[in-house]
């Protein structure tokens, strides 16, 4: 006497962090923090698993340093996740990390049906080994130009052009007030812009880094597992939508020296 | 956002109120257990932005709390809250914002996704009663000129024990028809002709929302979601437009057949479809067929809860494998589960309907007056078996006043408030509400 035992069928969502172990990573607890973010968003990331029946989230986890390997090579639900620590130590194989992802985005092994994949991609300072022949590998992939592609710059090294390239072309790059689009002659700077997941995302410190990984493990994953609450105001055409999964908002954070946030007194 | 532990003094409130703890965070704010001179209550505070992006909502707010909730199924907003004027020094920028007070949800109520994703176990009669609720909330949400424009699995709780609904995320509720409002809904469950933004969600598109979400309850799966999904690939943004939106088929639709579920990408909706009685599956029909293009066409509230009330009445237990049935009375044929004939069984002739004797139905004021608006709040009996001996069957006098039982010898047995009599003896009852029959 109980109803039928069946549940709403689902499709997999894989969730993919490229994480930087390079040996610039030992300096001031990087590599410790992240390790530590990502720990503690677990929690929170199975509780998004399990509010979205429509989706089956498995995730994977690649370190590179002066090679690149799967840290998590088999897709694994986020309940039996258990994150070992990445050690930092080498060079900077971002090129290599990206062949990897590809590989295991090409259908097989990628199903046949799933929902878009997110990838993660933390890095502090600049690939040492051929990035574009990765990200060119990569983009090939179907599965992956349909991916959420995320990116978190650690520290100020970071080489925020190529995240941005991982992530894809930019939304509306913001001009100074007055400026006619092109006319400088040189793209704005990064820093003079708002925030955007379409750009890279600043973690300065431990707690904007906790927070980032938190947001991509929760809200970017339930953006993509099951549509959210969708506001009149959002334009169908608007650059929020320019992807094939609208994001949710940047999450409140500390003040962060590199986010615009306008003038603090005037 | 707002700091554990701290103690605020918002206007016009005289009592200082207590952050408690974080219960958990959406896109337009976080929702936080506050102590409000003793009262454990909830307080929704919203995000500096989404007060941006939606100019009307103090406004609706205000409507919302001085119109009260229509029915005891919603988690209604009671007040709002603005920080007291020298409270916003103490915050943080990011905080200087405004929120509402509503009840705290109680425990024992869990998320419907739990349900739909198989992670509870519950019985078809639970399921059934919640989709009636959830019917009954819409039903006198509408009857007050309000909609509730973006329902969906996420703001819908069930309590597993009764079928008692809570419906949260109030904020959106609005006069129908009036204020634009800046919420438009959930893809999967907002009606084709808002997604497609032809037209404002209102009262007509909630009706396509509530057959969304009954049916979801009642056979955990998608209305939508059949051979047309299994086309696509990457179930993105693009995709869900075209499946709910550009081109929307029910895959239960007699006149066109593109969208069957699929026997081994959607079992769920193939099991539990035929479980349902035929007047049941016509409002699906109906909403998901012509209503799909005519709103103006689709199952109405009063109708969800007619029809499911119907249902409950119907409710018998397989002699065979023991599973919930509904069968029509006049035509029992066989039972879903075992595939055996179900055979005629006992059944209670009430003055304004029909209830089968199977343990855990309900007679309520509705069977007897036909002018008490349908519902399940105050039972006036209960079917029960014996608590040792399974196979007798027993109906409990929820009644504030004693019945009279008909026995077939011709005696008269006083049957007091909260005792269960024997329906094996019986030719039916003498209530003040009216006669009930026994029908064997």
């Amino acid at each position: 006497m109980a109803f039928p035992n069946v549940r709403l069928s689902n499709r997999p969502l894989h969730f993919i962090y490229l994480c930087d172990c390079s040996g610039s990573m030992a300096a001031q607890g990087k590599m410790q923090a992240l390790n530590q973010a990502i720990r503690q968003s677990l929690p929170g990331m199975a509780d998004v698993a399990r509010e979205n029946p429509e989706a089956r989230v498995l995730v994977r986890a690649i370190s590179f340093s002066d090679r690149a390997f799967w840290h998590i090579p088999d897709p694994t639900p986020v309940t039996d996740l258990v994150w070992t620590d990445l050690q930092a130590g080498g060079i900077t194989a971002m090129g290599e990390a990206l062949e990897l992802v590809a590989s295991q985005l090409s259908s097989p092994p990628m199903e046949e049906r799933a929902l878009p994949p997110v990838l993660v991609l933390i890095s502090d300072g600049q690939p040492t080994d051929d990035f574009e022949r990765g990200l060119s590998l990569l983009m090939r992939q179907p599965w992956a130009q349909k991916a959420v592609r995320l990116a978190i710059a650690m520290g100020h090294d970071a080489d925020l052009e190529v995240l941005q390239q991982f992530i894809g072309p930019e939304p509306f790059p913001r001009l100074p007030e007055g400026e006619v689009p092109g006319a400088s002659g040189h793209q704005p700077r990064m820093a003079a812009r708002s925030r955007s997941p379409r750009r890279p995302l600043q973690a300065s410190n431990a707690t904007s880094l906790a927070q980032y990984i938190q947001w991509a493990s929760t809200a970017v994953v339930g953006a993509a597992s099951r549509p959210a609450s969708r506001l009149g105001g959002e334009e169908l055409h608007s650059n929020q939508n320019q992807s094939n999964i609208p994001l949710p908002d940047l999450p409140p954070t500390l003040m962060d020296p590199t986010d615009d946030i306008g003038p603090l007194v005037w | 956002m707002l700091p554990e532990g701290s103690d605020l003094a918002f206007e016009g409130l005289q009592a200082r109120v207590t952050i408690v703890r974080g219960l958990g965070g959406g896109t337009q704010g976080q929702v936080f257990e506050v102590d409000v001179a003793g009262e454990r209550m909830a307080l929704k505070w919203y995000f500096p932005n989404s007060i941006a992006a939606d100019p009307n909502l103090e406004r609706r707010l205000l409507a919302s709390i001085q119109a009260t909730a229509p029915n005891p199924s919603y988690l209604w907003p009671l007040a709002l809250l603005r920080p007291a004027a020298g409270e916003s020094t103490r915050l943080p920028l990011a905080v200087q914002s405004f929120g509402y007070l509503m009840p705290l949800r109680p425990p024992g109520y869990i998320g419907a996704h739990e349900h739909v994703g198989g992670l509870v176990d519950i019985s078809l009669q639970t399921v059934m009663r919640s989709s009636f609720f959830l019917a009954e909330a819409f039903h006198d949400l509408h009857l007050r000129g309000l909609c509730y424009k973006d329902i969906s699995l996420m703001n819908l709780f069930l309590e597993p024990s009764s079928g008692r609904i809570l419906i949260c995320d109030n904020d959106n509720v609005a006069i129908d028809g009036r204020d634009p409002g800046s919420v438009l809904g959930t893809p999967g469950f907002m009606a084709p002709e808002v997604l497609l933004r032809q037209a404002r969600p209102g009262a007509n598109s909630d009706l396509f929302s509530l057959a969304v979400l009954i049916f979801r309850l009642l056979t955990r799966h998608d209305p939508l979601l059949g051979s047309l999904e299994l086309a696509i690939r990457c179930l993105d943004e693009p995709a869900r437009r075209r499946l709910y939106g550009e081109d929307p088929v029910f895959i239960f639709d007699p006149r066109d057949d593109r969208n069957r579920p699929d026997p081994e990408a959607h079992p769920a909706a193939l099991v539990t479809w035929p479980i349902y009685p035929a007047p049941l599956q016509v409002l699906f029909l109906q909403t998901f067929g012509i209503g799909m293009k005519s709103p103006e066409r689709r199952a109405l509230t009063g109708q969800w809860k007619q029809v499911l009330a119907r249902t409950l009445d119907q409710r018998r237990l397989c002699p065979h494998c023991g599973q919930e049935t509904f069968p029509d009375p006049a035509a029992p044929g066989r039972c879903w589960n075992c595939g055996r004939e179900l055979g005629p069984g006992l059944a209670l002739q009430l003055p304004h309907g029909l209830v089968q004797a199977a343990a855990g139905n309900e007679l309520h004021p509705h069977h007897f007056d036909n002018l008490h608006p349908q519902g399940l709040g105050n039972p006036l009996a209960r079917l029960e078996s014996h608590p040792s001996r399974h196979d007798l069957l027993g109906l409990r006098n929820l009644d504030a006043h004693p019945w009279q039982a008909l026995l077939r010898n011709g005696e008269r047995l006083n049957v007091d408030p909260g005792q269960v009599c024997n329906l094996a003896p019986l030719t039916g009852l003498v209530t003040p509400s009216g006669p009930i029959t026994l029908l064997r």
